[in-house]
């Protein structure tokens, strides 16, 4: 018994050590990049290279400098903007759309659905040319609005999947009670399916807001004004802007990117885990 | 039934048309029109008339080295992220799944890279990889493994393996957090049983924790595989296709093929390619989802 104890012991410990070593491995990217947006520009290509800075060159210089260019402000309200009116819309048109076709049996469901599953497994990217023959049809070019049908659009399948899931097991008789009430579809909608399916609406929002805050190949693709930019555009901009980068600036710029992220992330992770795990462990 | 009433009706249909004609006009529609780019001669000089050319275009494809080049990458991409990654995840959700304190903690560590942008990521390991980076320098005179700096940002092999170990890194957390997920619902007598009949840990992993994760392994390849596929803002911020597009994936080739030499018919044909065979692919992988639960 003392030896099976002692076997069990031993297996806790190097779980723990084996999660300690790779985390610490696992986020060295990261404290690089932080240490490496606190030196000084020209400490940067010093060799041998150093992962942590000389504690007396640590400066904030690198900070001071991308937060008193107005061009940062411009540019990170330009990400919430897209970021905060592509999850508004996509969860309105999407829970909308996955109330229909988790409630009710129409002929069309099927199709829809279809089309949805279809759009899922292929990679955006693929779509990107005849996508930017549309938006130069459609005067959307060099608009930074113009970015947010575009996204809606490309999280429309998934939200609508996950929040259809979420709608289908609603029980029955809660909706039943309400149409002998003769509550008419908009007023089931709006007062028992949003409500109870907010959970799902949450996690999904979580997601999209991270799909329009990080998106870099189409935003890049359509917008040239730099007022128009969106962060991941102006921190690709800024490197390989002169012939030696300034990593400072870019990392810096990184960090300050990463912060309403992170901190969404840690806040919400709740809804995260829910998000993720919901389409998998059913399939 | 309640759908029988006019007013139901419209509203139904209200709730429908926003995003269902959102979705057709920016999703499917580009879908349709890019088949339809792909028969045609779309190049900057016939941008007016656009004539209908057949499989030209495909011909083009498929006749050009660079294209082969560029299809090998993505594949050996897709072939060595995805096992990676699911690997490590996997291995990381079962010493997750053994422990009580601090699981919290070091399940949001480990997925951090995964809500961190792409664009950030790349230049991070950018940086890292430079051939007179921190890395080579820890290779070389810290570890004593290597005798010179290796060129990683301008050989072919070596970009692609910076943009493989970023993808790596970058998805452990997705992994780690479904695989977690499904671990907790492989029923527990399940392993008592297996411990009676005598199964060690590799027993158990091998005759109890696999077949009960079955589906989720599948799921996460699915998923995966169109990421592997769809990989581009990594290769265009670490090495931009360099030297001579010998580290170009098929997205980033196709995505230079058309906004830089307005080759918009070869580009077309490119991504439809590509659409079809993940498209297929992913039906096939679905169907064996299904035989699986049947």
């Amino acid at each position: 018994m003392k030896s099976l104890n002692g076997a069990k012991i031993r297996g806790m410990i190097l779980r723990y050590f084996l999660l300690a070593l790779g985390t610490v491995i696992f986020t060295l990217p990261m404290i690089y990049m932080i240490s490496t947006s606190l030196r000084p520009n020209g400490a940067l290509y010093e060799y041998p290279p150093r992962f942590f800075p000389k504690w007396e060159a640590l400066t904030l210089e690198n900070y001071s400098y991308i937060l008193n260019q107005s061009k940062f402000y411009v540019n990170f309200l330009n990400s919430a903007f897209v970021s905060l009116s592509t999850i508004t819309l996509a969860a309105a048109v999407s829970s909308a759309m996955a109330f229909v076709l988790g409630k009710f049996k129409l002929k069309v469901n099927k199709l829809i659905f279809g089309f949805i599953i279809l759009t899922m497994i292929i990679p955006g990217t693929t779509m990107i040319v005849p996508q930017f023959e549309l938006a130069t049809k459609l005067n959307l070019v060099n608009q930074l609005w113009g970015l947010i049908p575009f996204y809606v659009a490309w999280v429309i399948p998934f939200s609508t999947f996950m929040i259809k899931g979420f709608m289908e097991n609603i029980p029955g008789e809660i909706m039943e009670a309400s149409w002998i009430d003769g509550a008419s579809v908009w007023t089931v909608y709006t007062r028992i399916a949003l409500p109870l399916a907010s959970p799902a609406i949450a996690s999904v929002s979580i997601f999209n807001f991270l799909t329009a805050w990080e998106e870099y190949p189409w935003a890049n693709t359509v917008i040239n004004d730099t007022s128009k930019r969106t962060l991941p555009i102006a921190i690709a901009g800024f490197f390989g802007q002169h012939q030696f980068t300034q990593w400072g600036y870019v990392f810096a710029m990184s960090v300050l990117t990463l912060i309403p992220v992170v901190l969404i992330f840690i806040l919400c992770q709740k809804f995260f885990v829910q998000g993720l795990t919901a389409g998998s462990v059913k399939g | 039934m309640i759908t029988k009433s006019r007013l139901n009706r419209t509203q139904l249909i209200a709730l429908l048309l926003p995003g269902l004609l959102l979705f057709a006009a920016f999703t499917v529609y580009p879908i349709i029109r890019l088949f339809w780019m792909s028969l045609c001669d779309m190049s900057f000089s016939s941008m007016l008339t656009q004539p209908f050319n057949g499989i030209e275009n495909y011909k083009e494809v498929f006749q050009d080295p660079t294209f082969w080049t560029v299809f090998v990458n993505s594949i050996v991409y897709t072939l060595i992220t995805v096992p990676g990654q699911m690997a490590i995840g996997l291995f990381t959700a079962i010493l997750l799944n053994g422990i009580k304190r601090f699981s919290v903690t070091f399940r949001v560590i480990n997925y951090l890279p995964v809500v961190t942008s792409w664009v950030i990521a790349s230049l991070v390991f950018r940086y890292i990889f430079n051939t007179e980076g921190l890395l080579n320098y820890f290779l070389w005179k810290i570890a004593g493994v290597t005798s010179s700096n290796i060129r990683w940002l301008d050989t072919r092999w070596g970009g692609i393996s910076v943009a493989m170990i970023l993808g790596i890194w970058k998805g452990i957390g997705w992994n780690m957090v479904i695989f977690l997920a499904a671990l907790q619902q492989v029923p527990q007598d399940l392993y008592e049983a297996s411990a009676i009949d005598g199964c060690g840990a590799w027993g158990k992993f091998v005759h109890v924790t696999l077949p009960g994760i079955q589906g989720t392994i599948l799921f996460a390849l699915i998923e995966l595989t169109i990421g592997g596929f769809n990989v581009f803002t990594s290769i265009k911020m670490i090495t931009g296709g360099k030297p001579a597009h010998l580290t170009d994936t098929l997205l980033t080739w196709m995505y230079y093929k058309a906004f830089s030499t307005g080759k918009f018919g070869y580009a077309a044909a490119l991504s439809f390619v590509m659409a079809l065979s993940l498209g297929l692919l992913a039906i096939v992988q679905f169907r064996m989802m299904r035989n699986r639960d049947n």
